[in-house]
């Protein structure tokens, strides 16, 4: 059973009914399946190994296309379209890609690479209703490759199986009771797999999808939501922030028809959380914790009448979690192992394997602990650890503190060598807009409600900060 | 000005040290005398004045800080 199976059941059951709404196009399952099987054709058609590399903003050509390469038994690879030419170069090289289908945006990007030797091609160039009886799907575990962003380290490939697909699709559905009644607001890139996540979910209980191409713009995205009555919507933390900026009331009317909105684990600010519990009348906010490597772990619902909105929720069914400290023991606190069938068995390329992943177990690189009631806290990387001499100090605990300060958009704390203590904190501090904050006082606020090694010894004033597309600062980046 | 740099240096101190009372403080009083000046308030005071006064201090002239009075002409020396 795969994703395909499953729209084929949807053909079967309501070939009628919208599956997909991205701008102007509405397709039925029926038309959506009509085009999954001529871009299937194509792909048959095509000389090469088994992985077809695919990279382009959200559309409708994107869904058909990432259906139409597994339909014919080969793997997606997935590239974001603003990678840089070096990643983009190095993601072809170990992917063993043999070709790339992309929209117009990206071929014009593209070609301007040189020496690219595989056949690139455009959306709008691929003839539409190829016969389908040109399919010739191959056996193939491997639905997606996504190499991930990394916050601490060069991006790995990471190798989806269709049953991981099926694993984690399952309990989605069944942990935040989809169906194919609901309509579901998609505004996240389906090169990702929190977006992605959501596409399987909606095609597996046949659900209508409304893509958007991203959430830049929220009135827009409100707009939408009410036309259509959407039950569902999928966005990241800092976008829901971004909503708050509305008035209360209006939220409220927008948000009516809202059964459930679904962020991700990027730390998702207190404020914001317990305001959409108000905005919510007839729905809740959930999260989810996971990696590219083990897709939705844990799920955490939003209660009104909860107080542990710091949690990332407990481990999905048949998804254990234990914390390991230092010594390799089970503790408290530590870092965060997951065990399941959401978890990859090796990466793309194997010299991560003997780090990582160890009797079936992944070594997150998360640092948290889970309290008596089995629910997960994160505290932050182990990676991001810095040593002051023998002291070591979690940046999100330096930043959390800093972040209270009138005049702060935003900041990231980070260690940098010194001669005595090894590391000492420095932090890029974005302002907010006219502000006339200064170094000091982030520092006599800190010096009042941090111990003294967690003072910064440094300050920088910045205009942003490098993130990853989850809004993850790449701390790796920072000196 | 003059007056303005040791308010700033004092108030530097009142706050590395939250239990220092301003009948305690005396410019030469050295760290040895202080309860709590380890390493680390060495660091923060350092930082401190760096930021109040937008100036940078070598390592050695840190390490070198003692008392009050070495903070205060550390920082007259940097703005002279």
């Amino acid at each position: 059973m795969n994703i395909i199976d499953s729209i084929k059941n949807s053909v079967k059951n309501y070939p009628e009914k919208t599956a997909l709404i991205f701008g102007n196009d509405s397709l039925t399952f029926k038309d959506l399946w009509k085009s999954i099987e001529s871009s299937s054709s194509f792909i048959t058609s095509l000389n090469g190994n088994k992985i077809i590399s695919l990279m382009a903003e959200n559309s409708s050509s994107f869904v058909i296309f990432y259906l139409g390469i597994i339909n014919s038994g080969k793997t997606v690879h997935l590239i974001p379209p603003e990678i840089s030419e070096i990643n983009f170069r190095a993601q072809i090289s170990s992917s063993n890609s043999s070709s790339i289908i992309c929209s117009s945006t990206v071929f014009d990007k593209i070609s301007n690479f040189e020496s690219i030797n595989i056949p690139i091609f455009q959306f709008n160039d691929i003839p539409k209703n190829i016969d389908s009886k040109l399919i010739d799907s191959e056996v193939n575990n491997f639905a997606y490759l996504i190499y991930t962003s990394g916050t601490t380290s060069a991006p790995k490939g990471v190798a989806v199986t269709h049953s991981m697909v099926n694993f984690t699709t399952k309990n989605i559905v069944h942990i935040l009771k989809y169906t194919n009644s609901d309509i579901d607001v998609l505004p996240l890139p389906l090169y990702h797999s929190f977006g992605l996540g959501c596409l399987h979910t909606s095609l597996y209980v046949g659900s209508t999808i409304i893509l958007l191409k991203n959430t830049n713009d929220l009135q827009r995205i409100l707009n939408i939501i009410k036309k259509y009555n959407a039950t569902t919507f999928a966005a990241l933390p800092a976008t829901l922030s971004k909503f708050l900026k509305f008035n209360e009331n209006d939220l409220i009317d927008y948000f009516s028809s809202i059964r459930l909105i679904i962020t991700n684990s990027t730390k998702i600010p207190i404020a914001t959380i317990s305001n959409f519990k108000k905005i919510l009348l007839n729905g809740n906010l959930a999260t989810y914790y996971g990696l590219t490597e083990a897709s939705r772990s844990t799920f955490m619902i939003f209660d009104k009448n909860l107080t542990n909105d710091e949690s990332v929720g407990r481990p999905a069914p048949n998804v254990q979690i234990k914390i390991i400290n230092d010594s390799d023991q089970e503790s408290e606190t530590g870092e965060i192992w997951i065990k399941g069938d959401n978890v990859i068995e090796t990466y793309w390329e194997k010299i991560f394997n003997d780090k990582n992943l160890v009797d079936g177990w992944l070594r997150t690189g998360d640092l948290g602990y889970v309290d008596k009631n089995g629910y997960l806290y994160l505290l932050g990387r182990s990676d991001d650890v810095i040593n002051i001499g023998g002291e070591k100090v979690l940046p999100d605990e330096i930043e959390k503190i800093v972040k209270q300060i009138d005049g702060v958009e935003d900041v990231a704390a980070f260690g940098i060598d010194h001669e005595i203590f090894g590391k000492v904190i420095k932090l890029h501090v974005i302002k907010s807009l006219d502000s006339n904050l200064d170094k000091s006082t982030i520092l006599h606020y800190c010096i009042k409600h941090l111990e003294k090694y967690k003072i910064p010894s440094k300050i920088d004033f910045v205009k942003n900060l490098p993130q990853t597309d989850y809004g993850k600062v790449k701390r790796f980046m920072l000196k | 000005m003059k007056m303005n740099i040791e308010n700033s240096i004092k108030n530097i101190f009142f706050e590395a040290f939250s239990n220092l009372s301003e009948s305690d403080f005396s410019w030469n009083k050295e760290q040895k005398d202080y309860e709590n000046w380890d390493s680390f308030a060495q660091l923060n005071l350092v930082t401190l004045a760096e930021a109040k006064f937008d100036i940078s201090f070598t390592l050695d002239e840190a390490i070198e800080i003692k008392s009050a009075n070495d903070l205060l002409e550390c920082v007259r020396s940097h703005l002279s």
